[in-house]
């Protein structure tokens, strides 16, 4: 096939209309080809059937990590609410003194333990 | 070597012998789909050593997840997501890693490598396609990829890059004008 023929031939397979498998058979026809290296099949089969046992150890620690993670933030997300409904419910709001468990009226005895003052 | 009762069994045959540890029966899958992830991998990433690796990790992340694959779509369709993912993952990493590098964030593809080919044209043809690739728009170049070498069609390749149909038919439109230019200057 030409080069101008072929080059024709790329542009038409982008066409919507076309014929995509039947386009994508000349362009192999032509010699576009993609490989990989002999004995791929071997290699894949080695890395998990021999070397298997340590990807699989992997693939279990992440997966249970995942769980145990996704159980811990949804028992931390929930622990942090109740947490903030109980102290809203106690000092009856959400400042940054009542979440350390200081009410304003300390604020004063606090700079004056500090500074001495 | 694959005994040929393997080759002829079916897709779904050989998934279930291969999740009760048949390792003859993933072999044939390996076998079967090596060519289909080589064109996506290669095409998109250049033929290098991260593109066999990249190929190695579809069959070993298709390994892992058989347990998952419940039949409803193709084999073939299966695999190709998972060499899209990971294929995509690998340019997001490749450009992170050139622009803090580098200032050239976008030269994340490796030389293609030209097989040696006793016949003039096809070689010539296989140069035309890799410098064509490689000149590309990457979100262009997975189009191209799947609908030049793959021969799927715009509804499959919408489905497979999990792009509604509209967003395909126009990259398609841009892809072939990008095609058009890059093929006129070569």
């Amino acid at each position: 096939m030409k080069v101008s023929d072929f080059k024709e031939l790329l542009i038409r397979s982008l066409d919507k209309e076309s014929d995509s498998e039947e386009a994508c058979r000349k362009i192999e026809e032509a010699g576009v080809t993609f490989n990989f290296r002999d004995g791929f099949r071997d290699r894949v089969l080695d890395k998990i059937y021999f070397a298997g046992n340590a990807v699989v150890r992997e693939v279990e620690f992440v997966r249970n990590l995942n769980h145990v993670f996704y159980r811990i933030a949804l028992t931390g997300v929930a622990a942090i609410l109740l947490l903030l409904i109980s102290i809203f419910l106690m000092q009856g709001s959400i400042s940054f003194n009542s979440f350390l468990g200081l009410g304003d009226s300390y604020d004063e005895s606090i700079i004056c333990l500090l500074t001495g003052n | 070597m694959i005994k040929e009762s393997y080759k002829q069994k079916d897709d779904d045959e050989l998934v279930m012998s291969s999740l009760e540890g048949d390792k003859q029966a993933f072999g044939e899958i390996v076998e079967r789909y090596q060519k289909l992830v080589a064109r996506t991998v290669k095409s998109m990433l250049g033929d290098s050593v991260y593109s066999e690796d990249i190929g190695q990790e579809v069959f070993i992340k298709l390994f892992y997840s058989l347990s998952d694959f419940r039949g409803e779509a193709k084999l073939s369709t299966y695999i190709q997501k998972i060499a899209v993912n990971l294929t995509l993952n690998e340019i997001k990493r490749r450009k992170r890693f050139f622009s803090m590098f580098s200032q050239k964030g976008n030269n994340e593809m490796h030389e293609f490598d030209v097989p040696d080919y006793d016949n003039e044209e096809k070689k010539d043809a296989s140069e035309l396609v890799s410098k064509a690739l490689k000149s590309m728009d990457p979100k262009f170049r997975m189009i191209m990829a799947m609908r030049m070498l793959q021969g799927y069609s715009t509804k499959e390749t919408a489905e497979i890059l999990n792009l509604p149909l509209g967003t395909v038919l126009s990259r398609l439109s841009r892809a072939r004008e990008q095609l058009k230019t890059i093929l006129g200057k070569l």
